[in-house]
């Protein structure tokens, strides 16, 4: 459950990222591949080449879907069900790597918002996203 | 169990030689007890932990952090020998503290994000990739001497 003061930080931070969704993703994507190397399984057409235009392309999708989560926050499920049912049937991502996913999400945040991502916008961004990822893995089994 | 390259040492010391550790450590801490409030078990005596400004305000959480990252900054002078570096450690916070080991990797991965805060662009993806390693390398050391 996310508190307005939650809902707030969260929304303040996505209007700084809408937009710029294709290059925040694929600073993602790339930090991803480049920290964590097991998961370029997850993407082997992507991150065999590591080419900026699929990059741009593939970060774009990814960010635009947490857009969506953002403007659905109080009904995740229903928002994010076509995805739920392609990363439970067809992509299978084991759950462990979204942690490592989210960590890479703040950094990104981090880096580009510096002093102005304050410990508050922090905080709820980490609640959001690991909720989002709980949907993203609830039909797993 | 991490191999540091020459890379990751060069990435690891020269922005480590920029970090102000009176700040960055009443940061780190005080970022770790809010973004997971669980943390805050281990840290009753500290006193006032009632929102996030009590937290970042609060001169034990500061005081605290100072000392962790005090502490980390000899591992940086150690990388090749992590384990022996944090031998003692592990056994107080194992015997003494009794702190799950999951705290050193969430407490790393703060120290990641603030890093990011502080050096923007420069921290590039390599080298965030050599201070997760650093920071997964001194969690594995702390929980090295766990039984």
């Amino acid at each position: 459950m996310l508190s307005a003061q939650e809902r707030a930080q969260i929304t303040q931070v996505w209007d700084l990222i809408a937009g710029h969704e294709a290059q925040f993703g694929a600073e993602l994507l790339l930090r991803l591949f480049t920290v964590y190397p097991s998961t370029k399984g997850y993407f082997p057409h992507l991150s065999a080449c590591q080419d900026a235009a699929q990059l741009l392309s593939h970060g774009q999708r990814m960010l635009a879907a947490v857009g969506a989560a953002v403007q659905h926050m109080d009904n995740l499920r229903a928002a994010l069900s076509p995805l739920a049912d392609l990363h439970a049937l067809v992509l299978r991502v084991d759950p462990a790597n979204f942690p490592l996913l989210i960590q890479c999400f703040q950094v990104v945040l981090a880096s580009h918002l510096q002093a102005e991502f304050t410990v508050e916008m922090q905080a709820a961004w980490d609640k959001f996203l690991t909720g989002v990822a709980v949907v993203l893995t609830e039909k797993y089994r | 169990m991490s191999n540091f390259t020459a890379e990751d040492k060069a990435a690891i010391t020269s922005l480590w030689a920029k970090v102000n550790v009176e700040d960055a450590g009443g940061e780190t801490l005080g970022r770790l007890l809010v973004v997971y409030p669980w943390t805050q078990r281990f840290f009753d005596s500290f006193g006032s932990l009632s929102s996030p400004s009590a937290i970042m305000g609060n001169p034990k959480v500061k005081a605290h952090g100072v000392k962790v990252l005090t502490s980390l900054g000899e591992a940086i002078k150690n990388l090749d020998d992590l384990k022996g570096t944090f031998g003692q450690l592990s056994e107080l916070h194992c015997d003494k503290l009794h702190v799950d080991p999951e705290n050193f990797r969430l407490l790393g991965n703060v120290l990641v994000t603030v890093l990011a805060i502080l050096y923007g662009k420069e921290f590039t993806p390599e080298v965030q990739a050599s201070w997760q390693k650093m920071v997964a390398g001194v969690a594995s050391a702390l929980a090295s001497r766990y039984h």
